[in-house]
């Protein structure tokens, strides 16, 4: 059965290739018969269940969606790009060829796309670059894009060449300075929002990167759509574990009310 | 061909089509995970835990993975007894037998959710989370104190009723008392266990890895643990009692129903897997059929022990 683009499957993933494109970041590529396809930001939790009988780790990973070809094809390919940092993405990191995954998904509500003839200005940092390349390709047929990159370092930068392959500007910062600007990327960002000043501002990374990013679109009486990325058990709003505070007080779910948020609306000093 | 296996169960006047219910709290009010699962063919659900008034919860970071399980302190975060009976309850399929979870932070908040419940036909049981800190007996919870538990169940069976269960707490010292008081004042039934209490630390911040500093451990790291409590409580008690405690698959239900459960509860496994559940139930056929098992009733208490 197809789904509906949107349309959240509980499907059998098989790794048809997971591949290192860089110290610790990998390329996974599943065959998910049935998807249907997603909107930017949205993501799918990943379970590493069938590798590890020993249910230890235990939870499913919420991971972006890269991208998916043949939407809608009998055998859509869905492709995240993620980093090693915990055993949940070692244990991802260890799935071969052939290997079968649990995959929950879309989930969660993606980003709103800039208005016909609108500009958008992307900010992306570590493994939040991974929520942008959708984004960038549907905002790119809209208006022009700005895309601004950050990394420790140009090994880092996930995904680079997939940017590069788009017709829009690339500024890049890493902290080592071996790519673009020394420095973080939010440091690109003052500049961005003078050349483009009608451009709508996106931004997925560290919760620190966000705040900044979000401060000083906000300087300039800017928005920012914020893709926040806490951890989380379930991805469709049962284990409560995603709550972010809100400015006002009470909270919203990551998964289920975001991932992403009007960063206005986000009370960054109660944020875990 | 022999006929499918007879899944039935009575668990304390409350008919369910299998012995397969969702633990509160991991299954939200029921219409989230519609996606995935047909909530007509498990044996019923029960609600996240409510509250006289809604309920924000705690600041993050409220959940962490451990070995084998996760700790969770949310703080019974839910939209309150009237919000769930006038949106939640209404929004589920009809067959579904929904139970109400309910919690106070004073035995009066319980009478009065569990009033409030009491009053819709379409409750079909009610189960006291005792596992909430008592406020004016300084904190400790209602279900580690056999005499603040017998007051709460005392309190809340008089406000109704519909058949009415009590969960308990693991964090005692002697499960069995724990059921007899329930038994004694009038529960129809007993779910156990509510999750461990538990801490983890992170060494670079030397700061615990929640917010709430302790929260509670689920998962398969905690199903031993819970088919003993299970065991000791089944032996103490006329009563049902339904389990509780890292359930996966059929088998691992079956262990539960063998050490004198007569249904079971599904909790953490439905975050990995939204039809977790229903993959239970399938589990229980399964084994009945390779067992030669007619009735899963059957299998109620079966364990079979050494001699002496």
């Amino acid at each position: 059965m197809r789904a509906e683009p949107g349309e959240p499957l509980r499907a059998r993933a098989r790794v048809l290739e997971n591949r290192r494109e860089g110290p610790s970041h990998l390329r996974l590529r599943l065959a998910v018969p049935g998807f249907g396809g997603f909107s930017p930001g949205q993501f799918a939790m990943l379970s590493p269940g069938p590798l590890t009988p020993s249910r230890d780790p235990l939870l499913p990973r919420p991971m972006a969606i890269y991208r998916c070809e043949g939407e809608g094809a009998p055998d859509p390919v869905v492709e995240i790009l993620y980093k090693v940092h915990g055993r949940g993405t070692a244990a991802l990191a260890a799935a071969r060829e052939g290997e079968v995954l649990g995959l929950v998904g879309p989930l969660g509500r993606g980003f709103p796309l800039p208005a016909e003839g609108e500009g958008a200005i992307l900010v992306g940092g570590g493994t939040g670059i991974a929520s942008l390349l959708e984004l960038a390709r549907r905002a790119a047929a809209r208006g022009p894009v700005e895309v601004l990159l950050g990394a420790r370092a140009e090994s880092e930068l996930m995904g680079l060449g997939d940017f590069e392959a788009l017709d829009l500007a690339l500024h890049v910062a890493t902290e080592d300075g071996s790519r673009g600007r020394r420095g973080r990327v939010t440091a690109l960002l003052p500049d961005a929002l003078a050349r483009a000043p009608g451009a709508a501002v996106y931004a997925c990374g560290p919760t620190p990167m966000m705040r900044v990013a979000a401060e000083r679109a906000a300087a300039a009486g800017r928005p920012v759509r914020a893709s926040l990325e806490n951890p989380m058990a379930c991805g469709f709003g049962v284990c409560l574990g995603c709550a972010a505070p809100l400015r006002g007080g009470g909270f919203a779910l990551v998964c289920r009310d975001g991932p992403v948020f009007d960063a206005a609306a986000v009370d960054w000093d109660r944020m875990a | 061909m022999s006929s499918p296996p007879d899944l039935a169960v009575d668990l304390g006047g409350i008919a369910l089509r299998n012995p397969v219910l969702t633990a509160s709290g991991t299954f939200g009010y029921g219409t989230e995970l519609a996606p995935w699962i047909d909530l007509r063919r498990i044996g019923g659900i029960v609600s996240k835990s409510l509250t006289l008034r809604p309920r924000h919860g705690n600041l993050p970071r409220r959940i962490a993975e451990t070995p084998a399980g996760m700790l969770n302190a949310i703080g019974l975060e839910n939209v309150g007894v009237d919000a769930f009976l006038e949106e939640k309850l209404p929004a589920l399929p009809d067959g579904v037998p929904v139970i109400a979870s309910l919690f106070g932070t004073e035995i009066g908040e319980y009478r009065a959710v569990a009033e409030r419940l009491s009053e819709c036909d379409r409750v079909a049981g009610l189960e006291i989370n005792a596992s909430c800190p008592h406020v004016k007996a300084g904190g400790i919870e209602f279900g580690q104190d056999p005499g603040h538990l017998a007051r709460l169940v005392r309190e809340v069976r008089r406000a109704t009723r519909l058949p009415l269960l009590v969960k308990l707490s693991p964090n005692v010292t002697d499960i069995a008392r724990m059921a007899q008081v329930c038994e004694g004042e009038g529960a129809d039934a007993i779910a156990l266990i509510n999750t461990l209490q538990a801490l983890d630390v992170d060494v670079e911040t030397r700061r615990p890895v929640l917010r709430n500093v302790l929260g509670g451990l689920s998962g398969p790291a905690i199903r031993p643990v819970a088919l003993r409590m299970v065991f000791q409580a089944a032996r103490a008690v006329s009563i049902p009692v339904c389990g509780i405690g890292g359930i996966e698959t059929g088998e691992d239900a079956v262990k539960f129903l063998l050490c004198g459960a007569t249904a079971v509860q599904v909790g953490t496994a439905n975050y990995l897997d939204p039809a977790a559940a229903l993959r239970v139930v399938e589990g229980i056929a399964e084994y009945c059929r390779r067992a030669g098992v007619a009735s899963v009733r059957e299998l109620v208490g079966g364990i079979e022990l050494p001699a002496g």
